[in-house]
């Protein structure tokens, strides 16, 4: 039944697979944190699919948003139709500390085997190659949600075996002052709830070992293989526990992404011939 | 000699002094002050120590003309239209800034603490990350946690344990004090009162923890009209100290209620500013010898139309896909 809704490879973007990939993530009645771009896509889709009370809280001051135009940042007055309250950061900081959020999705410049993500800087912090935005929000939504989807490009540079700089906590992470490596439940204490659940790459789906806290591959994308995306990963990556291809869009998942959510193309352009 | 609150922007700009430490309103892309930044880079100010809980374009301009040495915050970037800081990011490899990381919590906070007048404030974010690196305290670094400036804590951060509930470690973080607040609404009094419409951001905050606040508004309105429904103030006019009236005081970032953030703008300085000759360049196109109203006349009312929102929703209605 599933395999006859799919639909042929030239029918998607990669881009659109990736997005019907992250959307899957969610579980009804969840409360989200959800950044811009790719990762708001996926929260949106999935609310008018197999999540329709999911609660969507975008970090700049609105909850339970119900957008029907595209922001196109969190701080958008586009984010306040039909939330539940529109106020300010301080509060939606407070909601995640005090644990009310289920998952966050984010993005990622570089990460490591155990899930450490840096955005802050290409090369030495102290002498960088290159300056990035920085931390944003990142690590507070990494460090109180219960599970985190980060959505990356699949390249050897990306996927390190140590990340230049963690800016956002993966599954083993540095106590200070030392800067021993210890695990992450070990620091938190009563904030621990969780962490990096899901890696969605160009190339594929990752997921972390419970008790190990590495990577392993899960799915891989369409035109890949294991060892192709081995082959992009600094760090021996794990393949013994793949399942087989990611899942394709279903044609529903791609005429709401492109004919209802996006249908200026601002964020997902379509699958040209 | 009144004691209205209303001055001139040029007169603003004067309030902040070289060295000064500054803050400002908004979120990103959005209610930035812009008109009074340009301001600053006109006066030629130098040495500021730029604090915010996260940057945008408007930090951008500041940096590009070189007025700031410190830069202490979470995030810079354009969000969709320009992937980061261009000008901070130059200067930092040409090692011509200081920069001091913080998370986007833990500088909320930051500014939470200093507007309760809390000396520090905990938290259990990011453990475990460099932010927390020891050898990347660089205001440190850079000897200026002597003292000397008393609103530079002595620390960037402490790690404790939880004495009270045993809930493991957590983060100190100092107050975040500023000599100056610069907020951009969309209405303020006569008499100060602010009434922010849609997000306020951390505005009341950064507005308590600084000495100085001041206000660029859209519109001034009669002090009595804000103090009719005063449940939809946001600010009480006893903290501020001056307004002064902008429209379009933000452009190019977006005023919910009034206009949106002008994208083409934003990713055309990004692009354009990624050398510093880029960036001079756009200075003597749209900042020196250029009026606010020169500034808005160069921008052209179709352009100024374009961006405009609707009462109904708050932001633009792009039925106009031509």
């Amino acid at each position: 039944m599933q395999a006859q809704k799919q639909t042929k490879e030239a029918e998607f973007t990669l881009a659109d697979l990736m997005t019907v990939a992250a959307s899957r993530e969610v579980a009804d009645n969840e409360v989200v944190f959800a950044g811009m771009g790719m990762p708001m896509m996926a929260v949106m889709l999935a609310q008018k699919t197999h999540a329709a009370h999911l609660k969507l809280i975008f970090e700049a001051g609105t909850f339970d948003s119900h957008p029907v135009s595209l922001p196109t940042s969190v701080g958008d007055p586009r984010c306040e139709t039909g939330s539940s309250r529109s106020s300010g950061l301080c509060e939606t900081f407070f909601l995640a500390q005090r644990g009310y959020v289920d998952m966050g999705f984010l993005t990622g410049t570089e990460i490591d085997e155990y899930g450490n993500v840096n955005t802050t800087v290409i090369g030495d912090y102290l002498d960088p190659e290159l300056r990035l935005t920085g931390s944003g929000g990142n690590p507070d939504i990494n460090s109180f949600a219960r599970r985190i989807v980060y959505i990356m490009i699949q390249e050897p540079r990306r996927f390190m075996k140590e990340v230049s700089y963690i800016t956002s906590p993966g599954w083993r992470v540095k106590k200070w002052p030392s800067g021993q490596f210890v695990h992450r439940r070990e620091l938190y204490g009563s904030a621990f709830r969780g962490g990096p659940s899901a890696v969605i790459s160009t190339a594929g789906v990752f997921r972390f070992d419970q008790q190990t806290g590495k990577i392993y591959l899960d799915t891989f994308h369409p035109g890949q293989s294991p060892q192709s995306i081995a082959m992009l990963c600094q760090f021996d990556l794990d393949l013994s526990r793949v399942r087989g291809e990611t899942q394709a869009p279903t044609p529903e998942d791609l005429y709401l992404i492109h004919e209802v959510l996006d249908s200026d193309e601002i964020f997902l352009p379509k699958a040209r011939a | 000699m009144s004691n209205s609150k209303l001055i001139t922007l040029q007169q603003a700009a004067e309030v902040v002094k070289n060295g000064s430490i500054i803050t400002f309103s908004g979120f990103t892309i959005w209610r930035r002050p812009c008109s009074f930044v340009f301001e600053l880079i006109r006066q030629g100010k130098s040495d500021l120590h730029l604090i915010e809980i996260n940057s945008g374009p408007h930090s951008e301009f500041l940096i590009g003309a070189g007025c700031v040495s410190i830069w202490e915050s979470s995030w810079i970037g354009h969000e969709t239209y320009g992937k980061y800081g261009a000008n901070l990011s130059r200067r930092i490899k040409n090692k011509e800034i200081i920069y001091e990381d913080y998370t986007h919590f833990e500088m909320g906070f930051r500014f939470l603490a200093a507007s309760a007048g809390m000396p520090f404030i905990p938290t259990q974010t990011a453990l475990g990350t460099d932010i927390h690196n020891p050898e990347y305290d660089m205001l440190g670094r850079a000897g200026l946690r002597d003292g000397h400036n008393p609103k530079i804590p002595k620390k960037k951060y402490e790690i404790i344990e939880d004495m009270f509930f045993q809930g493991g470690q957590q983060v100190l973080l100092p107050a975040a004090k500023a000599d100056v607040a610069v907020l951009c609404v969309q209405q303020a009094g006569t008499g100060g009162t602010v009434r922010i419409e849609g997000q306020f951001f951390a505005d009341p905050e950064i507005a308590r923890a600084a000495d100085t606040t001041i206000v660029i508004a859209e519109e001034i309105v009669p002090e009595e009209y804000l103090r009719r429904e005063p449940r939809l103030n946001t600010i009480p006019g006893l903290i501020v100290d001056y307004i002064v009236e902008a429209p379009y005081g933000a452009h190019p970032t977006g005023m919910s209620g009034f206009y949106d953030a002008d994208g083409d703008f934003i990713r055309n300085f990004y692009m354009q500013t990624r050398t510093q000759e880029g960036f001079d360049e756009f200075a003597r196109e749209w900042i020196h010898g250029v009026s606010p109203k020169q500034y808005l006349e160069k921008l052209g009312a179709s352009r100024l139309v374009a961006l405009r929102a609707t009462r109904a929703m708050g932001f633009g209605a792009r039925t106009d896909k031509g």
